[in-house]
């Protein structure tokens, strides 16, 4: 009985990861947390996670936005797996709506973050391979610029125009219906 | 002393090509208006690679509006092209011509009916996206005037290799003709690389007299739906063939609409009750075709309650079917039963209305400067 407990625990302990923040601060998360990162899900798969995963790119502030998304989207996906086998088809449809709905309150939510924030986000949802956090994060960009001028995108990400005028009025004539 | 806050990061192209990437495509100008922003992003939005994620990314090209039938102001009809979408081309109009089928971008028109010539059939071949039209040389061959016959234009790669469907309404393209003439169906298709039509064709394993409702491309094969009311006919692109495939017993020829399900098969709806019906055909002979009915779509549920009498009148291979009803005419997406009201007007049998769709990707000059590193140079 005592070795069997004490193996459930090894397995409730190795199902922890550690990760670990650019400015080396440590967080434990849940494998069903770290995993919605591919590139954390493959070090697992690797073996490479022992003494913490070191994340040289991703700060602590970052660090700890990514693992709040990535609890409640893995809590979602486990509530889904679960649901679909003790509900019939219309209690089912009915916890799923309501997921889903209580998944995109958090979604809105998790964006209302200044541009900087966004960025980092960004880039640490491609280098730690969070399909669902980068999809979201490049659609709140993507969002932000439909319906602007080219001059408008430039000012709000401050970009250099290295157009000359001649150029830029000559490609402005080819595809005059856009800015119409 | 603390250090002065870090300038916000700069996104890498690789990551700006990930939001460039998630603007909508029935928005098109957004993308356009992106590309003008700077040489590095024009660039990227220009470059093949891209424009093949983004078509990757979005699947299903988008409804960039319809041609319809008008009647222009010294009672000459007109093919009249209606955005529903942010896409403008650069000529909206083709005095004289009504509308046949579209595809990525390409309309297909002809006189109208009753103007035609009796021994000529002449069709024109107009580009949306260049503004270009095209009259064909005339078809060797005439059927009998009105319903006897239908035409589709299809980009060339659709016979033979799969085509991305990315700038098809650039390259070569196809007109393939169906029609009856005593009591004789043939095909004719002409290409565009030959600027000729091919001999026609009067295969001897099908004949019949037929009027000519509406067409699907799915492969490499045309499926037309006549009066008939226990048949199609399929046209064979590759080997010319000309064969029925049966409808199942609850459908009847007339009143169905043809379409390309998402997953590449062929498919039809149809309105019986305020129902729609929708059915496709499973894999197997075409001979002894099987059917089967994949959703059942309450439409009093979905339509304004003023919307009397749904009429499916055409689809588009993305999944979405048009009707016409007597309070304007919908569209309804069948996987997600969202309904748009797209606000066109006009019924009957000079009315009918096309839909566009395609992807409108910009391909700027400034892509081929050579300029810089940067997106370009990353471009396959």
């Amino acid at each position: 009985m005592a070795s069997a407990g004490s193996g459930d625990e090894k397995a409730a302990a190795a199902a922890m990861i550690t990760l670990i923040s650019s400015d080396n601060e440590k967080f434990e998360v849940t494998e069903a947390t770290a995993t919605l990162s591919q590139t954390i899900r493959h070090m697992i798969e690797d073996g490479c996670t022992d003494g913490g995963v070191p994340l040289p790119n991703v700060t602590s502030k970052i660090l700890a936005r990514v693992i709040e998304y990535c609890k409640k989207h893995a809590t979602a996906a486990a509530g889904e797996e679960g649901s679909s086998s003790s509900f019939s088809d219309a209690a089912f449809l009915e916890v799923d709506r309501a997921f889903l709905e209580e998944l995109e309150e958090f979604d809105d939510a998790f964006l209302e973050v200044d541009r900087a924030t966004l960025f980092d986000l960004i880039l640490a949802a491609n280098y730690l391979d969070i399909k669902g956090l980068l999809n979201l994060t490049c659609q709140k960009v993507a969002d932000s610029v439909k319906g602007k001028t080219p001059e408008q995108i430039r000012e709000m990400y401050n970009i250099v125009n290295d157009l000359t005028p001649e150029e830029e009025a000559e490609i402005r004539r080819e595809t005059q219906w856009a800015f119409e | 002393m603390a250090a002065p806050p870090p300038p916000p990061p700069a996104l890498m192209d690789e990551l700006i090509e990930e939001f460039l990437l998630r603007l909508p495509p029935e928005d098109p100008a957004s993308l356009v208006r992106a590309a003008l922003v700077c040489k590095p992003w024009g660039r990227l939005v220009s470059c093949p690679r891209f424009r093949r994620r983004y078509r990757e990314h979005h699947r299903t090209p988008p409804l960039l509006g319809f041609v319809q039938v008008a009647v222009g102001s010294n009672s000459t009809y007109l093919a009249r092209f209606g955005s529903t979408s942010s896409f403008r081309p650069p000529c909206a109009e083709l005095r004289g011509w009504i509308v046949i089928h579209s595809c990525h971008g390409r309309v297909l028109c002809s006189p109208p009916l009753f103007v035609d010539e009796p021994h000529e059939k002449r069709l024109v071949v107009w580009n949306l996206m260049t503004g270009e039209h095209q009259e064909l040389p005339r078809l060797p061959w005439c059927p009998y005037p009105g319903e006897s016959w239908k035409a589709a234009v299809l980009c060339a790669s659709s016979m033979g290799a799969d085509c991305s469907h990315l700038d098809c309404h650039r390259g070569p393209f196809l007109v393939a003709f169906l029609g009856s003439l005593h009591d004789k169906t043939g095909a004719s298709v002409y290409s565009s690389e030959t600027d000729a039509w091919g001999e026609p064709t009067f295969p001897p394993g099908y004949c019949g007299h037929h009027c000519f409702l509406t067409r699907a491309l799915v492969g490499n094969a045309l499926y037309f739906n006549t009066m008939m009311d226990t048949e199609l006919l399929k046209y064979d692109l590759s080997t010319q063939k000309i064969s029925a495939i049966n409808l199942p017993p609850q459908a009847s020829g007339w009143d169905i609409v043809l379409m390309a399900m998402e997953d590449g098969r062929l498919g039809f709806a149809t309105v019986q009750e305020s129902k729609l019906n929708l059915w496709f055909k499973e894999d197997g002979q075409d001979g002894d075709a099987r059917w089967e009915q994949s959703s059942v779509i309450e439409l009093d549920a979905l339509l304004p309650v003023e919307a009397l009498s749904p009429e499916p009148d055409c689809a588009d291979g993305g999944g979405v079917i048009f009707l016409w009803t007597s309070a304007g005419f919908f569209s309804i997406d069948v996987k997600s039963r969202r309904v748009k009201e797209l606000g066109l007007k006009g019924h009957g049998f000079f009315f009918s209305v096309v839909p566009v769709t395609s992807f409108c990707t910009p391909a700027l000059r400034m892509a081929n400067t050579g300029e810089g590193s940067g997106a370009g140079a990353s471009c396959a």
